[in-house]
């Protein structure tokens, strides 16, 4: 079982559940994809993390982050819609947003080709989670651009506002805001073990 | 090859511009648990099996429907019985695959009540509720003002082609308020029909609209100088008149309940203002954004919206045009 578990951690496989929180607007493809976006506590969170880590490290990153980010994320997300079998594994996705909270809470500023690395990585396997939903609900490609449109927004306005904050309190804050993440990803990963 | 790609990504455009054409259900109390059905619903393309509305089992149909075309909507008659009155009866609108335009179901009743019911494929049922539905009636219109300025695509381009040739703070008040007041008064003429502008010829003018903004955008780049650039107001309340007779071609196919419609107008009209300015506050936002952290993209990116908005301008305007000219 135990085997079981971390083989989903290291390889790509059908994920079941991937239609539990797709969300209907009423408006159409496009919206419900931004809705599913929103209503997706670990892609939500991950945007958060890498928000808070680029900010934390100055506006080279945040302006990397803004470009980078939803081309990934697209990327992620095409690649499900073309290989209908790709789908990450739940921890995976938990993994990514906890490993980036953690290094928010160490203040940790990587190098910058580590660190357009973690951005594509998260972006891809978070992505990729996306293009699987939105395949199986028939939204496609129309809702898979609705999902990045809402990471581009996020990532356009969240660490633009972040890194202004100047003050080590305002630092602080954030350092604890990741430690929050990497908190919340670990109870994920406790609920998800006890799932089986 | 460019040019197969190029028209490759010009074929699904036409899906872009969302025309709102919802069905419109009317049942009207008669008395005795009895009522008048009225089922209105556009037709578009060729006519596909019309979606069905079935009440539940406490309702029988008194009187078969009868079948009327009238312009480009499909209208069926017929009567219902319901023992104990029309309070608390379910109604569901089913299609055989599910899908159905989006529909607005009136409940009039003799003594005056009226409630109104926004009924989709995500919710296809809804239950009579005895309360006079006011409430329900302006939740109901404000989402479909939203609805339509959202998926209004040919609309919110135009709003950004302002955006892109408004200098100031100020000027962009002025212009956002200009094109709001003028289509604002349009919507409200149109609807009450005091004029009424044929669907096709308005909405390549519509697109006109939206290409006539294209070479401006171009002209600020070059630094150029005219009147449109100097009082972008002017355009955006010229064109916001045509953009309104737009919003009220939708909700004139629905047929409006009469007693209601200032009250519907009012909210349909804040749905598209509060979706309208949740798009201009986004894009604001994310100029000021890029600004602050410095970040300046390349310049074939920085055109690309003004170029989009020419080439889809002239597009829908050729597209629309000929749609005129052929039917």
């Amino acid at each position: 079982m135990i085997a079981t578990d971390h083989c989903s951690l290291i390889t790509f496989h059908h994920a079941a559940g991937v239609l539990a929180h797709l969300v209907q607007t009423g408006f159409g493809g496009f919206y419900d994809g931004m809705a599913h976006w929103a209503a997706t506590p670990e892609d939500v969170m991950v945007v958060g993390a890498l928000a808070l880590l680029a900010a934390l490290g100055g506006k080279d990153r945040v302006r990397s982050l803004v470009v980078t980010l939803p081309l990934a994320w697209f990327a992620g997300g095409a690649l499900a819609l073309v290989i209908p079998l790709l789908v990450p594994g739940q921890v995976m996705t938990i993994v990514s947003f906890g490993l980036t909270g953690l290094l928010v809470a160490l203040d940790r500023r990587l190098p910058v080709p580590l660190y357009q690395a973690l951005i594509i990585a998260a972006a891809a396997i978070h992505g990729v989670g996306n293009g699987g939903a939105m395949r199986e609900a028939g939204l496609g490609w129309l809702g898979l651009t609705g999902a990045s449109v809402s990471v581009f927004i996020i990532t356009s306005l969240l660490p633009a506002l972040l890194v202004r904050i100047e003050k080590p309190a305002g630092r602080i804050a954030m350092r604890v805001g990741g430690s929050w993440l990497a908190a919340a990803a670990l109870l994920m990963i406790g609920w998800w073990l006890r799932a089986g | 090859m460019k040019r197969i790609i190029a028209l490759w990504c010009l074929l699904p455009l036409t899906g872009w511009t969302h025309e709102l054409r919802p069905g419109y259900l009317d049942i009207s109390g008669l008395g005795n648990g009895r009522a008048e059905v009225t089922w209105k619903l556009p037709v578009v393309g060729t006519v596909r099996e019309a979606p069905e509305v079935v009440f539940d089992a406490e309702t029988r149909t008194t009187t078969p429907p009868t079948e009327q075309v009238s312009g480009d909507s499909r209208i069926l008659r017929w009567e219902i019985e319901r023992r104990g009155g029309l309070d608390g009866a379910v109604v569901r609108i089913e299609a055989p695959d599910g899908r159905f335009p989006d529909a607005l179901a009136s409940i009039r009743r003799l003594d005056g009540r009226h409630t109104t019911y926004r009924v989709t494929p995500e919710q296809p049922s809804f239950t009579i509720e005895s309360a006079p539905g006011w409430g329900r009636l302006a939740a109901t219109y404000l989402m479909l003002g939203i609805e339509h300025i959202l998926l209004g695509f040919d609309h919110l381009l135009f709003v950004l082609g302002l955006l892109l040739i408004v200098d100031g703070t100020r000027m962009l008040v002025k212009t956002i308020t200009a094109f709001t007041l003028a289509h604002s008064l349009s919507l409200a003429i149109a609807t009450f029909r005091i004029v009424e502008v044929p669907e096709g010829p308005l909405n390549a003018c519509i697109a006109l609209s939206i290409l006539f903004l294209g070479p401006e955008i171009v002209r600020k780049w070059r630094g150029g100088d005219s009147f449109t650039l100097r009082h972008p107001w002017v355009v955006a309340f010229a064109f916001g008149l045509l953009h309104g007779i737009g919003f009220a071609s939708g909700l004139s196919v629905t047929g409006l309940p009469h007693a209601s419609i200032p009250l519907a107008l009012l909210w349909f009209n804040l749905g598209v203002e509060a979706g309208q300015l949740l798009f201009v506050f986004i894009v604001l936002a994310m100029q000021r954004a890029w600004k602050s952290i410095d970040l300046r993209w390349p310049l074939v990116l920085r055109r690309a919206p003004g170029y989009a908005i020419g080439i889809l301008g002239a597009f829908w305007t050729i597209d629309r045009l000929a749609a005129t000219f052929t039917i």
